[in-house]
Order: structure tokens, then C-alpha cells, then sequence
């Protein structure tokens, strides 16, 4: 019963974790967000086994956290509410060369990360070849050059 | 929320994409509040509500002074604490020591030092007896392991003095 338990809890409690570090948190990995993603892991590896490492409650967990995985995307599937509560939705930063600053304050962004994405995604170099810079739910920015 | 907010910047655009601001406000205030509940939950936990710190180790003394304890009064399931009885007696006697209630539920006794003279179990609880030094000094270290869930009573005697206290294990 508590593998299953256990499993819950922790899926929950990393839900609102991740809600409350925002979209971004681990969209583009760096080096440093890699090695903290490894110690999250390593972390809650004991909170999920216990000190039972039976291949039967390792299968537990595992079939309890993909149920529960599956069970939240068919839920997204049917209910518009639930979706955009896990998933949110896109956010649109800049439009048509000129940033939302208001925007970009909250969602926790710089100037820089909008051109290093514009760069890389579209060799954009400067704001203004920009028409729109969007985060997307999964926390990447996708940028839409203007047609010169 | 900030200084200078362009009402602009909040309108919801139709395109390229279907925004909600409304919502992505209520998200990023989410996100702000729920910093705000970690950084507390980080300090709470420097102060010990998860067992170790000033908000969990205690110390109490039974009224005569003769018996003292101390624990945490924060567990967490599966961790190891200690517990440490002071008690005093006349010199050289050996002490009986009552460790009542329903703690030994929730906490496997991993060891315990000095070993007593003698032991046998009371009701839900044990009785210890242990050897005071020529002082009547003695002192009884338990090593704990945290195995249940939720509060626990403990009431511990010796010969007319006695101290009662709760223990609250974390999952």
C-alpha cells in the first residue's frame, strides 16, 4: 500500500514544486541545471523506495507514477480547465520588435535570453529583425522572425 | 506587482497565439507566493520543525530536579535520534527507571548505554534499572529510529518523579 502512497505523494508534491519554480526552471538545461536535475533525482529515489528494494516495490512505484502520468493526460484530454492548469498556456514576450517589459519582469527573463534564443533558432541578431518572441508551455522560446 | 506596469502589456493577444492573461497573472503570482512558502519553509526547517534545532530539542525536568530529559520533539520516519535520561538517586543505587506510554510504537529503541542492570517490559512500556555512580548520578542514552507516523506519548518515572511529553513523527 505505501509504495503506491509514497509514489502519489511525490508526484504531487514535485508538481507544485516545478509549478512554483515556473516553466522555465528546466526548459534549457545548462551544465549546472543537469547536475541539480541529478541530485532531485538522486534525492527522491530514497523518499520513493524506503528501505524496501524489492523488485515488487520498485515496480510499484513505477506503475503508480506512469498511471497516474496517463491518467493526468487523459484528463487534459477532456477537461480545457485541467490543462491549462498543468500546463498553462504561451505568453507572448515581444511583438513586433519591441519587448513586454511588464511581461518579461514576471516570467523572470532578460534581454538575453530572448536573443540567445532568436540566434539559435532563427540567426536573428538584433530586437528589431524580431516580430514575435512566445514562451511556450513547455518554457522554450520560440521566436517568429519579421519576412524582410 | 512592480513599479511601472503598462496596461498594454497585459491585454490578451489574439495572435500569433491564444493568450490568457488573466490566468498567466494568477500563475506568475503563484509562482511569486510560492517562493515566498519555500524561503519560510527553508527557515522554518533551519529552526528545526523537521527535528534538530531549536524548535524541536527539548529538555524538561521533572518538578524535584531528580529526572531530566532530553529529546527532539520533531521525528522524521526513519531517522535516528537520540534520547538522553539524567537521573539522580541516592549514591551507588541502582535506579528504576519507568519508560511509559505508547512511544515505543513509533520508535525502535536501536541501543541502550550504559546497559541497564536489568529490564523488563510494563504494560506497553519497559522498566530499566540502572546503576547510579557514588555521586547517585546516572545517565541512560537511547539511540532512537523513528518507525511510525503522527504523535507519540512518553512518560517516563523514577520513584515519584516523572516527566510526560509528546513526540510528533514526520512521513
Amino acid at each position: 500500500m505505501d509504495s503506491v502512497l509514497r509514489a502519489a505523494a511525490m508526484y504531487l508534491a514535485l508538481m507544485v514544486l516545478f509549478k512554483i519554480a515556473g516553466r522555465r526552471s528546466l526548459a534549457d538545461l545548462t551544465t549546472f541545471d543537469f547536475v541539480l536535475l541529478m541530485i532531485i533525482g538522486e534525492a527522491t529515489q530514497q523518499a520513493l523506495l524506503g528501505d524496501d528494494f524489492s523488485l515488487t516495490n520498485a515496480l510499484m512505484v513505477i506503475v503508480t507514477l506512469i498511471a497516474i502520468d496517463v491518467g493526468l493526460s487523459l484528463l487534459k484530454q477532456r477537461s480545457q480547465w485541467v490543462s491549462r492548469l498543468i500546463d498553462g498556456g504561451p505568453t507572448v514576450i515581444v511583438e513586433d520588435g519591441r519587448i513586454l517589459k511588464s511581461r518579461m519582469r514576471l516570467a523572470r527573463l532578460v534581454e538575453a535570453d530572448i536573443m540567445e534564443a532568436a540566434r539559435s533558432s532563427q540567426g536573428i541578431e538584433t530586437l528589431e529583425q524580431i516580430k514575435f518572441a512566445i514562451i511556450e508551455r513547455n518554457g522554450k522560446i520560440s521566436v517568429i522572425a519579421k519576412e524582410s | 506587482m512592480g513599479n511601472h506596469t503598462e496596461p498594454e502589456d497585459f491585454r490578451s493577444r489574439e495572435f500569433p497565439v491564444r493568450e490568457d492573461m488573466a490566468y498567466q497573472l494568477k500563475v506568475w503570482r503563484f509562482e511569486r507566493v510560492g517562493w515566498y512558502g519555500l524561503v519560510l519553509l527553508v527557515i522554518l526547517t533551519l529552526l528545526g520543525l523537521f527535528s534538530r534545532g531549536p524548535l524541536s530539542s527539548r529538555d524538561v525536568q521533572s518538578l524535584d530536579g531528580r529526572l531530566g530529559v532530553k529529546y527532539e520533539l520533531f521525528h522524521r520516519n526513519g531517522s535516528n535520534n537520540a534520547m538522553i535520561l539524567h537521573l539522580k538517586g541516592q549514591p551507588g543505587a541502582v535506579l528504576e527507571v519507568e519508560l511509559g506510554g505508547d512511544w515505543l510504537e513509533g520508535f525502535d529503541v536501536q541501543a541502550l548505554q550504559p546497559q541497564p542492570v536489568r529490564s523488563a517490559s510494563v504494560g506497553q512500556g519497559m522498566t530499566v534499572w540502572v546503576q547510579a555512580d557514588v555521586e547517585g548520578k546516572a545517565i541512560l542514552y537511547l539511540s532512537l529510529v523513528s518507525a511510525g507516523l503522527g504523535i507519540y506519548h512518553s512518560r517516563i518515572a523514577m520513584s515519584g518523579s516523572a516527566v510526560s511529553f509528546d513526540q510528533f513523527i514526520f512521513p
